[in-house]
């Protein structure tokens, strides 16, 4: 999922200090599960915004921010809502916010988070950062663990010298990604293949901005 | 051929030591340092903005230690430059006559003094070590014939005591299969253990250099264990440092490291040794002379 957290509120209500009307939209995906724009944070985003006199006229939690057209249906009940406001907050990632303007193009749309990366949640609340989305997926060759990841320097071919007890030189907090998967591979009996095996640089160009994918099949 | 080539190839015991260009453009120091070391030492490394801390860069005091009659080994990060400006540079060092290039994937920019930068890493040590076999081959890293091909003299690094070791021997493998063709390590303090590495490195056709930093006190013995990767200083050396006491303490660190080299050299160990004086580089003749190698 698209990991967000909440942009210092002192800094976002000084982004829409020149607005009076409001409109929160929230995502019940991604940003539910990060506490950032599920029915609870708009509740307290309201009350912050009020409290500073501006004006709530509506706040929903869309189903799928980052799905235009539902998103688009579903904003239909709240027309009267929505011709009233001059800014919309959008509580959820980039991409969702992005979503709104879209579909608002005569209004003012906010983020009120900041989006991170794409990662696990790994218990309540606690993510973390596997894939980067790189567009050329490796992970079958490197024990299903992604170096382009969990490596900061994205070394493909083993440990740099900068492994100390298993660690990462850039963090104690990291566990060295290339000792995770050579421990890894040894377990599936595959350190011949480590050893045997170089992978080429990547091919970047498979992940040049912006990416568009069209996946649906035209039917004759 | 380079002649640092030539001096391992001739099986002398083989003497590396470091230069650190300076922040700025002040190169006193560093001319100074060229000419105290050359004629004694068989090559000259050139650090590439050494602990990702931004200097001179390593090409341009490659060619001033060509000038003042050393040679140069170019040492080459991928931590700023993509793949474009790899190639390109070495072609450049080629040109300007510098032969020895050392490939490594370099200390993050988070170690360094720049910290906001944005890490390159578009290729890594063992894909740089093909990249160079490449242009020496007459191509580029696409494949495009060059005009004119490189005759580089390609290294890596290894370190022998890094924790744990088997996954480090493993990319030690791939580089040599990338075409490295010497090596110098990290420093080591312990010349046993560097022995039993050596047991598996020599099953290899490359070089070895053994890597040497100076112990200065008791607490940077201490310092270098706690808190740089693949250093392990013994305990036994730590209380030589330690009973030398304050005033005979860096004389003790030299010693040491002379003591070690000799050894190195008179059980054919390995192939030379790479002294990365940090600072000393005055003290690197001493070092040599007391070991018996000047
Ligand atoms: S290699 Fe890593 S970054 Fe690329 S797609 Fe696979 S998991 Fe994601
Ligand atoms: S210590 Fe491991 S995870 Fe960290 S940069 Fe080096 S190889 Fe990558």
């Amino acid at each position: 999922m698209i990991i967000t957290k909440k942009k210092d509120r002192k800094q976002l209500l000084e982004n829409v200090k020149g607005y009076k009307n409001f409109f929160l939209l929230g995502c019940s995906e991604c940003a539910t599960l990060c506490g950032t724009g599920g029915q609870e944070q708009l509740e307290e985003l309201k009350q912050l915004l009020e409290a500073e006199g501006k004006a709530v006229t509506g706040a929903f939690v869309a189903k799928t921010g980052c799905q235009v057209l539902g998103t688009k249906v579903e904003l239909k009940q709240f027309k009267e809502a929505l011709a009233k406001t001059d800014c919309i907050i959008v509580m959820s990632c980039g991409a969702g916010t992005q979503s709104a303007v879209e579909l608002f193009d005569d209004k003012a749309v906010y983020p009120s988070n900041d989006s991170m990366f794409l990662g696990n949640m790994t218990r309540l609340q606690m993510f973390d950062e596997r894939c980067s989305l790189c567009g050329q997926c490796i992970l079958d060759k490197t024990g299903g663990i992604c170096p382009v990841t969990a490596c900061p320097k994205g070394i493909l071919n083993g440990p740099c010298g900068g492994t100390k007890d298993g660690h990462c030189e850039v963090s104690p907090d990291i566990p060295c990604a290339w000792v995770r998967i050579y421990d890894r591979m040894k377990k599936l009996n595959k350190v011949e293949e480590f050893k045997a095996t170089t992978l080429d640089a990547k091919d970047w160009s498979a992940s040049i901005k912006p990416r568009k994918l069209v996946a649906r099949e035209e039917k004759k | 051929m380079s002649s640092f080539q030539e001096a391992l190839n001739s099986g002398k015991f083989v003497v590396t030591a470091e230069v650190g260009p300076p922040k700025g453009t002040g190169i006193k120091t560093m001319l100074h340092d060229i000419e105290l070391l050359k004629g004694k030492v068989d090559a000259l490394n050139v650090t590439d903005n050494q602990s990702a801390v931004m200097r001179i860069c390593s090409l341009a005091v490659c060619k001033i230690v060509l000038e003042h009659g050393a040679e140069p080994i170019l040492q080459m990060t991928c931590r700023d430059r993509n793949r474009i400006g790899l190639q390109s540079d070495l072609l450049g060092a080629s040109v300007l006559g510098i032969n020895n290039v050392l490939c490594m994937t370099g200390d993050h920019v988070l170690a360094g003094d720049h910290k906001g930068a944005k890490p390159v890493y578009d290729v890594e040590s063992v894909q740089l070590l093909k990249i160079v076999d490449g242009l020496n081959n007459g191509r580029d890293m696409s494949g495009n014939e060059l005009k004119g091909s490189t005759g580089f003299f390609q290294g890596a690094v290894v370190t022998p005591e890094a924790n744990p070791l088997e996954p480090q021997m493993g990319k030690f493998a791939k580089k040599v299969a990338a075409g490295a063709r010497f090596f110098q390590t990290q420093a080591i303090y312990d010349v046993d253990k560097f022995r039993e590495f050596m047991a598996e490195a020599r099953k290899y056709p490359v070089k070895v250099l053994a890597g040497f930093v100076i112990l200065k006190s008791a607490g940077m013995a201490n310092f270098l264990n706690n808190n740089v990767p693949g250093i392990r200083v013994p305990q036994e050396l730590i209380d030589e440092m330690k009973a030398a006491g304050k005033e005979k303490a860096l004389e003790t660190g030299m010693d040491i490291a002379a003591r070690h080299i000799r050894r190195l050299k008179e059980e054919k160990i390995c192939d030379g040794v790479h002294i990365m004086a940090i600072g000393m580089e005055d003290k690197v003749p001493i070092i040599m002379e007391k070991a018996g190698l000047l």
